[in-house]
């Protein structure tokens, strides 16, 4: 991480204050978890423990070597979804 | 909106179809409401909620005590309710105390009230040193409080969400309550910012 790693967030948000999806993607992820959560196939916090459990993992590499190579929070989230949907058997054909 | 890291078939965007592919043809998904909560959180849902409630608690006063009573049903009664909406707590910003939120963990976050977190709010920089150096965090976003005023740092939770409840601005006894919604910001509702008062 950057020194100035928040600074440069924050100024990205004064610039697009609304702006909470960096990709098409992202906000496609959000919403087919939202949706299958809604529709009862897992709780909203069973989704968020796997969440935690990957930005944790996340966080450790960090603080020890400063990278952010390993992704950012929506690839924390695709991951921590299909971890959920491989344990439910929801992802399979 | 960039995706420029996303073009091979194993990035982000291409797992996502595949698996929005895969959910619908399984009967899982119904695309067309993928939609609509993309459009919804996109547009629909978001800070001008809350600042209704803010611009509400500044005005009159038995719902400012019936906010920091029980938020969840008070900004129901203004028709703000949804997912990651319950268990909301309201905390007043004083002139002696600042409050601050964060959700360490993740992203935790009232989305009926405030919409979907920025960038900034869940990434590891503002996560990890919102609580060790509030004051630092708070001089990263331009606020620099005066040392007698005290820091209090809220870590959301899947059990608490807070809605910060700024210091109204002086100069502002004049307007209305929807010319005060305009002014409050998402930033001050998260203790990021304070409200400023429109330029005369």
């Amino acid at each position: 991480m950057s020194e100035n790693a928040l600074n440069e967030l924050i100024e990205a948000a004064r610039l697009d204050p609304d702006h909470v999806f960096s990709a098409p993607w992202e906000a496609r992820a959000f919403a087919i978890a939202l949706q299958l959560s809604e529709s009862g196939y897992f709780t909203w916090d069973a989704f968020r423990d796997r969440l935690i459990a990957e930005v944790r993992a996340s966080d450790r590499i960090r603080a020890r070597d400063g990278t952010s190579a390993h992704g950012e929070y929506y690839d924390h989230f695709l991951h921590a979804l299909e971890k959920l949907l491989e344990e439910k058997g929801l992802a399979h054909s | 909106m960039s995706d420029h890291h996303n073009t091979d078939d194993s990035g982000p965007a291409a797992r996502v179809k595949a698996l929005e592919a895969l959910l619908t043809e399984k009967g899982l998904l119904d695309p067309a409401a993928i939609d609509a909560i993309v459009d919804t959180y996109e547009t629909r849902v978001g800070p001008r909620n809350g600042a209704r409630v803010v611009a509400k608690a500044w005005t009159d006063p038995a719902y400012r005590k019936r906010l920091l009573a029980d938020a969840t049903s008070a900004v129901a009664e203004l028709g703000f309710a949804g997912p990651q909406g319950g268990h909301l707590v309201a905390i007043e910003n004083t002139d002696r105390i600042h409050n601050l939120v964060v959700c360490t963990l993740c992203s935790c976050y009232p989305w009926p009230v405030l919409g979907l977190p920025p960038v900034w709010y869940k990434s590891f920089a503002y996560r990890s040193r919102a609580v060790s150096d509030p004051r630092g965090v708070l001089e990263d976003f331009g606020l620099e409080l005066p040392s007698n005023v005290e820091i209090r740092v809220w870590d959301s939770s899947a059990e608490i969400r807070y809605l910060v409840i700024p210091q109204r601005p002086k100069g502002t006894s004049k307007m209305s309550e929807d010319e005060l919604a305009a002014i409050v910001t998402r930033d001050s509702m998260v203790g990021v910012a304070k409200v400023e008062a429109p330029r005369a």
